[in-house]
């Protein structure tokens, strides 16, 4: 027997009702998301726009402005997401699927060269290789008798090495993922048939992990792509141009239109990858979480390898975390980068100026620039990373609320429309729009609104995550049971929702504020020189040939990264508490 | 303990098999076999063995000591592991999760031993339609696993396995992830193709009904021993311990601890047999079958006080169980009535013993009449 249902509305009223918060959030998305990459798209199609597509894609310059980096950016993805595979395949391999001793460490590990941000390793390898061509002190290898060839220590290599270096430990995460859903049974099944280990591997485990793969292997690519900091802080200095270096240079020397064509073209690139993995794998192909109970994974003996292959887990680990942190901290303190653990000062740190070190300049904490930009880097992270959690939660809400509606699906495309944009072409998107007074408002330009708007709105997809996976903790019922201990909607939500919410609210909001404050790519653009963000600091002091002051900010940021990760870790641990 | 009969011509034979995961013995020492086309079954509570066991049958396990031969061929033993990899053993297994490869179509699923084996495309692309005619899912050839049912899933995975004609044929608990009515439509399906087939067939499984109704030998496992063996017939009718009295059969028979008092034994003062059944012994256990015990009191029989607890219609009959003695460790009784009682969960009932005790145990559980 069914009760009556009390007192429904009838289904009119009902639709309108919910409508209205829904067109309200589209209007929202719509002017965050939507509006800056139509008026980017507008901008190029006025006279001036016209001419800049001309000079960009067929004219003499060509070659320079579009060409060139083109082939350069092809290289980086292709070769990043190459390396990637192959370092982030192999670990995962070693992780999940082998006998190796120190797995649980190795997991870790090698989680963590992507929490470190791809210009602190870029630092960390001019730091290291440095050599004297373009002047300044140069690199450690260099001072003591190392020669350094310009190929180990500018242009396209490095950043090679220091792309892969970071995004392998991403498509580690998602091939381990794979891999460990990869249950015993399938394995054993194989095996049942007197398959020998390379078939069982070839036959059976890769293919299956291939989804996880194309994925793996087109994330990387879009993000070496996309990335800003590595190629201008090592192919810049000779001209090794990228389509993002390239874009960045055309606004600042103030071809705005330019700079949008190029955004346009690069959006277009990563666009394409990205498309490409996804027909690769949607459909019946989109096998990953199928059959099973999982659980239980063969595990390979090694052998005689174990011990070898052990060495080189942690070897790769060492090299891409433990090294470029321990060279970025003894170069903060080392007077000279060719003795890097002797003579160490404090100077860059805390050194009053005019001195004999570093031409008279004085330490970071002495320089009201920093300080200043401390102060920015906190305001702008604490300021994003509320905005979006509040936002990510309403849409997530609206999103739930209104399932399998045409408004609902509109929705979610446009709140992950962002995860698809290089934040450097999205930050040209926000100059084409707010970069010049519109209607009514001022300009924008370079103001902290504009910065925190962009940044919300690039946010957007995870946050919208992050606010489903809450949303998704507070199941309906959990709330009505306590509707029906008689608790008023107030006291519901301060005894139920609150708590359940309120922890990975706050674990989404770190992640928010951990990104926004390594981020250089989307900043990099939107800044003003007047309210600079420490990552921007950092950037000008390398460029400047300051590597040490670079090197100290790093150090900085990295310190208040792991603090934010480490209270994260915290929350996540308390959450976990109560699931077991 | 069973015994094994030394054939050459056994289709399986174990013996003194030891399986020890460090510290920890799942197998201590066993030894069974049966002959070519058995069905046997292996029935125990979880944590018995019987999947460590199937697990060494199919090679994917090493034993720790023992042996277990094939056709008189040994495959695996505690001295030099597995001798025999999976392709000599001529054995395929079912496995609970169905394992299927969620890349592969069916065809492909069904196909893949076959192209590891060896086999040209011909023989292979014959041998999918026979298998899939043979298991009734000829219409799923191309389909992928996520897009076909649980039960549809099941049949893949039995047709993979039969798909290179293994000799023997494992199967874990293959029926576990299915519904009920799904399972015993499955259950005369599996029986039918081992008919077809003729393989000697293992099957794990800890639902006693699956093992009295498909096996042709039961293996009745508890703590890594064979507690019994034989056709599932005499299992029922000679239980040789206390574990398999109260495991098998449906309701379970009734077990009863009684004292010598004097010339009689004795449950909670209710003299119930000779004291001569006990064969000197000053303690035993008593097992009454449940068709043995009656509703109301009836002359000369003796009479155990209890209280109703519940009743469920059963093939015509009534299943009733009560409870007798004291709340801390009440002893669950079965009895299979003609009515329902006239009583209500609570109330207090008489039960009636009818008939000399089915079978006599010590108090360590093995039977001594």
């Amino acid at each position: 027997m069914s009760l009556p249902s009390t007192a429904a509305p009838p289904g009119r009223r009902l639709f309108t009702a919910r409508r209205l918060p829904a067109l309200l959030m589209i209007l929202i998305v719509g002017i965050l998301v939507v509006a800056p990459l139509l008026r980017i798209v507008l901008a190029t199609l006025t006279p001036g726009g016209l001419e800049a597509w001309q000079a960009v894609l067929a004219s003499p310059m060509s070659p320079n402005l579009w060409w060139r980096p083109l082939l350069n950016t092809l290289i980086l993805g292709i070769g990043v997401s190459a390396g990637c595979l192959l370092l982030g395949g192999f670990t995962a391999w070693l992780v999940v699927m082998t006998d190796v001793p120190g797995r649980r460490l190795l997991g870790v590990m090698h989680t963590l060269p992507f929490m470190i941000p791809s210009f602190a390793a870029a630092l960390a390898w001019g730091t290291l290789f440095r050599n004297s061509r373009m002047g300044g002190s140069s690199g450690f290898f260099e001072s003591n008798g190392f020669l350094i060839p310009d190929w180990l220590a500018w242009g396209i290599v490095p950043v090679l090495i220091v792309l892969i270096a970071h995004y392998y430990s991403l498509a580690f995460t998602i091939i381990g993922a794979a891999l460990s859903s990869v249950g015993a049974d399938l394995v054993e099944a194989a095996q049942m048939t007197g398959a020998r280990r390379p078939r069982i591997f070839f036959g059976i485990v890769l293919p299956v992990v291939t989804p996880a793969l194309v994925s793996a292997g087109s994330l990387t690519l879009a993000g070496a792509v996309a990335n800003f900091a590595a190629p201008a802080l090592l192919g810049l200095p000779v001209r090794m141009q990228t389509l993002s270096t390239r874009l960045f240079g055309m606004i600042e020397i103030g071809q705005a239109e330019r700079g949008f064509v190029l955004a346009l073209l690069l959006i277009a690139v990563s666009g394409v990858f990205l498309f490409l993995s996804d027909r690769l794998v949607s459909g019946r192909r989109a096998f990953v979480t199928v059959t099973g109970k999982g659980g239980r994974t063969r595990r390979f003996p090694l052998g005689k390898w174990r011990w070898p292959l052990c060495a080189l887990g942690f070897g790769l680990a060492g090299l891409t975390t433990v090294v470029p942190v321990l060279v970025l901290v003894a170069s903060s303190l080392a007077p000279q980068t060719g003795a890097l653990f002797s003579n160490w000062t404090l100077h860059f740190w805390l050194g009053e100026g005019g001195g004999q070190i570093a031409q008279g300049t004085a330490g970071i904490f002495r320089n009201p620039v920093l300080i200043g930009a401390l102060v920015n880097t906190l305001k702008l992270g604490v300021t994003v990373a509320l905005i979006s959690m509040v936002l990510g939660l309403a849409l997530a809400h609206t999103i739930t609320r209104n399932k399998g509606t045409v408004l609902a699906n509109v929705l979610s495309q446009l709140a992950f429309l962002p995860l698809l944009i290089p934040s450097i072409a999205f930050a040209a998107a926000y100059i084409a729009l707010f970069g010049a007074p519109l209607g009514p408002l001022p300009s924008l330009y370079g103001t902290f609104t504009l910065l925190v708007m962009a940044a919300a709105a690039h946010n957007l997809p995870y946050a919208v995550q992050a606010g489903r996976s809450v949303l998704g903790q507070i199941a309906t019922d959990l709330e009505e049971s306590a509707r029906l201990t008689g608790a008023g909607p107030l006291r519901r939500m301060w005894a139920i929702v609150f708590p359940l919410a309120i922890r990975g609210l706050l674990a989404g909001a770190i992640l928010v504020f951990v990104k926004m404050v390594r981020d250089l790519s989307l900043v990099v653009l939107l800044f003003s020189a007047t309210s600079p963000v420490l990552s921007m600091v950092a950037y000008r002091y390398a460029a400047e040939g300051f590597m040490q002051f670079a090197n100290a900010i790093t150090v900085l940021i990295l310190v208040i990264c792991l603090a934010a990760s480490l209270i994260a870790q915290a929350l996540q641990a308390r959450v976990q508490k109560w699931k077991e | 303990m069973a015994s094994a009969p030394t054939e050459a011509k056994d289709a399986i034979r174990i013996t003194h098999l030891v399986k020890r995961f460090g510290d920890f013995t799942a197998i201590p020492d066993l030894s069974l076999s049966v002959p070519p086309g058995a069905f046997l079954v292996l029935v125990g509570p979880s944590g018995c063995g019987k999947s460590t066991l199937l697990r060494m049958l199919a090679g994917l396990d090493d034993p720790s000591g023992g042996e277990i031969a094939f056709m008189g061929q040994t495959v695996s033993s505690g001295a030099g592991g597995v001798v025999a990899d999976p392709k000599k053993r001529n054995a395929g297994l079912v496995f609970q999760s169905y394992a299927l490869w969620p890349h592969m179509t069916v065809a492909g699923n069904i196909g893949w031993p076959l192209k590891v084996a060896g086999w040209d495309r011909q023989a292979r692309e014959a041998r999918i339609d026979e298998v899939l005619g043979l298991l009734g899912i000829a219409a799923l050839r191309d389909r992928y696993p996520a897009e076909i049912s649980g039960g549809q899933q099941q049949r893949v995975a039995i047709a993979r396995t039969l798909a290179p004609k293994p000799a023997i044929l494992l199967f874990d608990e293959p029926l576990s992830n299915l519904d009920a009515k799904l399972r015993i439509e499955m259950r005369s399906e599996l029986m039918r193709i081992h008919r077809a087939t003729g393989a000697t067939s293992v099957y794990v499984t800890h639902d006693q009904v699956e093992a009295m109704t498909m096996a042709s030998h039961v293996a009745v496992m508890n703590h890594g021993r064979v507690e019994q063996f034989g056709p599932p017939r005499e299992l029922l009718a000679r239980p040789a311990t206390t574990f398999v009295a109260t495991f098998l059969g449906t309701p379970p028979g009734n077990l009863l601890p009684a004292q010598r008092r004097g010339d009689w034994l004795e449950h909670a003062g209710v003299a119930l047999a000779p004291a001569a059944l006990a064969q000197g012994r000053d303690a035993v256990q008593l097992f009454y079958r449940a068709e043995q015990i009656g509703i109301g009191p009836a002359a000369g029989r003796p009479v155990l006080k209890a209280e109703f607890s519940e009743s469920a219609p059963m093939a015509g009959k009534v299943m009733v169980t009560a409870t007798a003695g004291a709340a801390g460790d009440a002893l669950r009784l079965s009895a299979i009535v003609d009515d329902f009682p006239d009583a209500r969960p609570g109330d207090a009932i008489d039960l009636t013993l009818s008939g000399a005790p089915d079978a006599v145990f010590a108090m360590t559980g093995e039977r001594i009449e």
